[in-house]
């Protein structure tokens, strides 16, 4: 802050400087009694005056008018039309009908989907403790408790096999790694699209 | 040497919270240590009452207690006639680390709210005060079953929830071109209290009027004029 004052004042004496030796004129001394009679002359030809420094007493970014009680609580409370600030009640939230916590419309139920992120985080940490950062050139298969893999399918295109030492969550269907269920196409012609 | 003296002063200042054992003497309150939200952790590692209120530093700080003070009232008998008093409970979190005026908006969201409804509410403020609320309205209703003579968790609502500003620390931050700036570390305390029953359609008062009413008002006041000069 007194680095601050210090380099206002510097820049008032600088403006003061500028005024009274305009072209290396007369000394400070004397500028007082020079420029009585023709500071009305200059104030008009030059692009600043004193009174517009010494007028105003110097307002350095202060609050011109106080702020009507009207103002404050607008800033406070917001404007209904545009931002409100007060909370408002969330009218979209239902009960989770796997796992009876709330959830929000259109949303995924966190508790659902925290407990499938927890599987996901347990079923990756244990590929890449068994595989670890070698590059990913083919599929991983993961095995639960009791699971054996195809040896016909599997093993023939070389997919590698982890093996998860907890029996399979209920929820966690073999379907839901599954690709695709739509099955490939054998023609080669494309049917073309869009048309008008 | 230090880190001795420090084990040493931890170990001594174990003592229970306030809330958990019920005070009834004043000399009693001003020997306990500061009310502090969470035990300090014997292993010197940093818990929620970290840097400057720790008790080794918040000694002398002991934060507000008179809010507390309403659970002990003990009220006189009441007449068979009478309609039977609602039962309420007291509770409060000291020194959050929050801002009051931002704790203020949850706390105005939560006022003259089902218990119920308000916890479900709070799960989806996307605000840091948020969990503190959550956590003091569940420990307000498990308090309220258990000591207050509360016969069903969910018939409770939010009859009064305010905050009140906590310590704040002042720090220095830089700015450019050598100037600086006050940092303000703020802690705000919340204030909440549970009465027993269906909360109110309106809790702020005077309340929305329907037609009828506003026909009757009406109609009172042009009744009740007064024609000057005549007989």
């Amino acid at each position: 802050m007194s680095r601050n004052l210090f380099i206002s004042i510097a820049n008032f004496v600088n403006h003061l400087e500028r005024l009274f030796l305009p072209h290396g004129g007369p000394p400070p001394a004397l500028a007082y009694l020079v420029h009585q009679p023709s500071s009305s002359t200059t104030s008009t030809s030059q692009s600043f005056s004193l009174k517009d420094l010494i007028g105003d007493g110097m307002l350095w970014a202060v609050p011109k008018h106080r702020r009507s009680v009207e103002k404050r609580l607008n800033r406070k409370f917001g404007y209904p039309e545009y931002v409100w600030k007060p909370l408002k009640e969330k009218r979209n939230l239902r009960s989770c009908q796997h796992c009876g916590h709330d959830y929000e419309l259109g949303l995924l139920c966190p508790h659902c989907y925290d407990k499938v992120r927890q599987e996901t985080q347990l079923m990756q940490d244990k590929i890449q403790a068994q595989l670890g950062l070698e590059p990913v050139e083919q599929e991983v298969i993961i095995l639960y408790e009791g699971e054996t893999a195809d040896q016909a399918t599997d093993a023939a295109t070389g997919k590698r096999i982890v093996e998860m030492k907890k029996p399979r969550p209920m929820w966690f269907t073999k379907n839901l790694l599954q690709k695709s269920t739509q099955q490939s196409s054998d023609t080669k012609e494309a049917k073309p699209s869009n048309l008008a | 040497m230090h880190k001795m003296i420090r084990q040493i002063a931890q170990l001594t200042v174990q003592t229970p919270l306030l809330a958990a054992a019920p005070v009834t003497s004043a000399a009693k309150l001003l020997a306990m240590p500061p009310a502090i939200t969470q035990n300090v952790d014997c292993c010197g590692v940093h818990t929620a009452a970290s840097g400057g209120l720790c008790t080794k530093w918040n000694k002398h700080n002991y934060g507000p207690r008179k809010w507390l003070e309403y659970n002990k009232t003990v009220h006189p008998p009441q007449e068979a006639d009478e309609e039977p008093r609602k039962a309420y409970v007291c509770h409060m979190r000291s020194n959050i680390k929050y801002s009051p005026d931002k704790m203020w908006y949850i706390a105005a969201f939560v006022r003259g709210m089902s218990v119920d409804e308000a916890l479900k509410q709070l799960n989806f403020v996307l605000k840091k005060g948020a969990t503190d609320v959550r956590e003091t309205i569940l420990e307000a209703q498990q308090m309220a079953v258990e000591r207050h003579n509360v016969e069903y968790k969910s018939n409770l609502w939010i009859a009064e929830s305010f905050v009140g500003k906590g310590r704040v620390f002042k720090g220095m931050r830089r700015h450019a071109r050598g100037r600086f700036g006050r940092v303000e570390y703020k802690h705000c305390h919340y204030f909440l209290r549970l009465e027993e029953g269906e909360p109110p359609q309106h809790y702020y008062l005077p309340e929305p009027q329907t037609p009828e009413q506003q026909l009757e008002q009406w109609l009172e006041q042009m009744r009740s004029r007064k024609v000057i000069n005549s007989l």
